[in-house]
C-alpha cells in the first residue's frame, strides 16, 4: 500500500488527530475503499516515525466514529457495512463539519450577524454547488 | 502494573539536590521523553534510578518489584557518554555483550551496526567518531531482549540519517511492548516518538502529560477588546488560564485546557477577532522553563 497519509508532528495539532483527519479525507475520497485495509498500527508508526500508541490512538477514535472497524488478528479495514459509501459520506460530513463550523465561527468573531453569515454561505453554496436548472 | 514507578526520589550533594522529589509511573509500552535544561538532572535521575549511583531517597519499583540484580537482563541502559572500551574493537564488543547477557543477538547487532553506518567492526572503538561510537552502544543495547530501555541522549553526534533510524528503531521497539524511557534535547525527536514527556527543571518535574493531551489543552486565545480600559473581572481567577497578557485592547489568555471554551467565554464578555494559537511543544517546554521566552508559532482562525 502506498504511503497517503502525512502528519505535522512540530504542529500544535494532536498527531491523533492529524491521523484521524487524514483517514477520514482518505475514506471520503476514495482513496480508501470500502473494506479497504489500512495499514497496521506499527506499520504506519514506522512510515511517519510517530509513536504507535499515537496512532492506535487514531484508530480507536476512527472505528468508535465507526470509519473503520478491526477484527482482532485481522487488522483494521474500513467500514464496508449498510450502503456501499456510507463510511465514506459520513467521513466528508465529518471533515466538512469542522470546517464549516471553524468558518462560522471566525465570521461571528469577526463581528458578523447571523443574516450576514447567511448571506456568505448561501454565495459560496452558489458558487460550488449551484441548484439544477 | 506499571512498568516503571519512581517515588519521591531525591540526590543530594551537600546542600545541592540534583534531583529534588521525583515521582513517575512509566506504563508498560509507554515511550517516555525526558526534557530539561543541561544540568536539570535527567542523567542523574537515570543513574539513580538504575542503582548506578545511590540515591539520597525514594524509592523505584520495575514491573512491581525492587531492583535486583538480575533485573539487568532484561534492561538496557545506554548513557550519555559511551561507557565502550576504548582499547576493544566493536567485534570485541559484540563478543563481550554475547557472554555477558543470554538475549543478545549478535546477527542482530551486525544488522544494526550496517544499518547505522558502523561498517568495520574490526575497528578499535578509539578509531570511532563520537557519532559512530554512539551509534555502536545504541546498535548493541537495541540488540539485546529487553522489557525496558533507558537511553541518555541516545541521538547525540548521529547525524540526521542515523537520528531518524534510532528514532525507528525506538518505535519498533515501543510496538513490541518494550518500555522506553529516553532524555533528549531534540524536541523534534520527543515529538514523534514519545506518547508521553516530563520536563525537568532544577531536580524537579515542572511539567508531565501525553504529548497530544497537552498540545490539544495549551494554547493562546488571543482577542481585541471593544476599549483599552474594557473589564475583564473574573477571567484572571478562571483555573484553566495560566496567566493573562493585556496590551491596550489585545487580550492574551495561555490556556492549559480547554481552549474552546475559554475562546467562547472571551467572546462572550464581548472579545472579538478570537484566536487560538496552536503550541508545539518547544513552544509548550519553553514556556514552561522560562515563560517569557515562549513564542507562538503556529496561527489557526477561531
Amino acid at each position: 500500500m502506498p504511503v497517503i497519509f502525512t502528519v505535522d508532528p512540530r504542529s500544535g495539532i494532536p498527531i491523533y488527530l492529524q491521523i484521524i483527519e487524514q483517514v477520514k479525507r482518505s475514506v471520503a475520497l476514495g482513496l480508501l475503499a470500502p473494506g479497504e485495509q489500512l495499514p497496521t498500527v506499527k506499520q504506519l508508526a514506522l512510515d511517519l516515525t510517530v509513536n504507535p500508541n499515537t496512532v492506535a490512538r487514531a484508530y480507536r477514535d476512527l472505528e468508535h466514529d465507526a470509519v473503520i472497524e478491526t477484527a482482532s488478528g485481522r487488522g483494521s479495514f474500513v467500514r464496508a457495512n449498510g450502503s456501499a459509501d456510507s463510511a465514506s459520506i459520513a467521513a466528508g460530513r465529518d471533515v466538512a463539519r469542522s470546517e464549516i463550523d471553524g468558518a462560522v465561527r471566525a465570521a461571528k468573531s469577526l463581528g458578523l450577524e447571523r443574516a450576514a453569515v447567511t448571506e456568505l454561505f448561501e454565495t459560496s453554496l452558489d458558487r460550488w454547488l449551484p441548484e439544477e436548472s | 502494573m506499571n512498568a516503571l514507578s519512581i517515588a519521591g526520589l531525591r540526590k543530594t550533594y551537600g546542600s545541592v539536590a540534583a534531583v529534588d522529589g521525583i515521582d513517575l509511573e512509566i506504563p508498560k509500552g509507554c515511550v517516555f521523553g525526558l526534557l530539561g535544561p543541561n544540568g536539570a538532572g535527567k542523567s542523574t535521575t537515570f543513574k539513580c534510578v538504575l542503582g548506578l549511583i545511590r540515591a539520597s531517597a525514594g524509592r523505584v519499583l520495575f514491573a512491581g518489584a525492587p531492583l535486583e540484580p538480575g533485573a539487568f537482563e532484561r534492561i538496557a541502559y545506554v548513557p550519555e557518554r559511551s561507557v565502550l572500551y576504548d582499547w576493544m574493537s566493536v567485534r570485541e564488543h559484540i563478543a563481550y555483550m554475547q557472554s555477558n547477557f543470554s538475549g543478545f543477538d549478535p546477527a542482530r547487532a551486525r544488522e544494526l551496526l550496517a544499518q547505522l553506518g558502523v561498517g568495520d567492526e574490526r575497528k578499535k572503538v578509539r578509531a570511532l567518531s563520537k557519532g559512530m561510537r554512539t551509534a555502536t552502544a545504541v546498535a548493541l543495547a537495541f540488540a539485546r531482549r529487553i522489557d525496558l530501555l533507558l537511553l541518555d541522549e541516545p541521538t547525540s553526534g548521529l547525524d540526521p540519517v542515523n537520528q531518524r533510524t534510532v528514532l525507528n528503531l525506538i518505535i519498533n521497539e515501543a510496538a513490541q511492548g518494550t518500555t522506553v524511557v529516553f532524555s533528549s534535547h531534540q524536541i523534534g525527536q520527543v515529538e514523534r516518538a514519545a506518547e508521553r514527556i516530563a520536563v525537568m527543571q532544577r531536580g524537579r518535574i515542572i511539567l508531565e502529560g501525553v504529548v497530544d493531551d497537552l498540545k490539544a489543552g495549551r494554547k493562546i486565545v488571543e482577542g481585541i477588546l471593544p476599549s483599552d480600559d474594557f473589564s475583564i473581572n473574573g477571567l484572571a481567577s478562571d483555573a484553566r488560564i495560566a496567566r493573562l497578557e493585556r496590551n491596550g485592547r489585545i487580550l492574551r489568555a495561555y490556556v492549559t485546557e480547554q481552549p474552546d471554551a475559554i475562546a467562547e467565554r472571551m467572546s462572550a464578555l464581548g472579545a472579538q477577532g478570537l484566536r487560538v494559537v496552536d503550541l508545539s511543544l518547544e513552544d509548550i517546554f519553553l514556556d514552561a522553563v522560562a515563560p517569557k521566552a515562549a513564542t507562538a508559532s503556529i496561527v489557526e482562525g477561531v
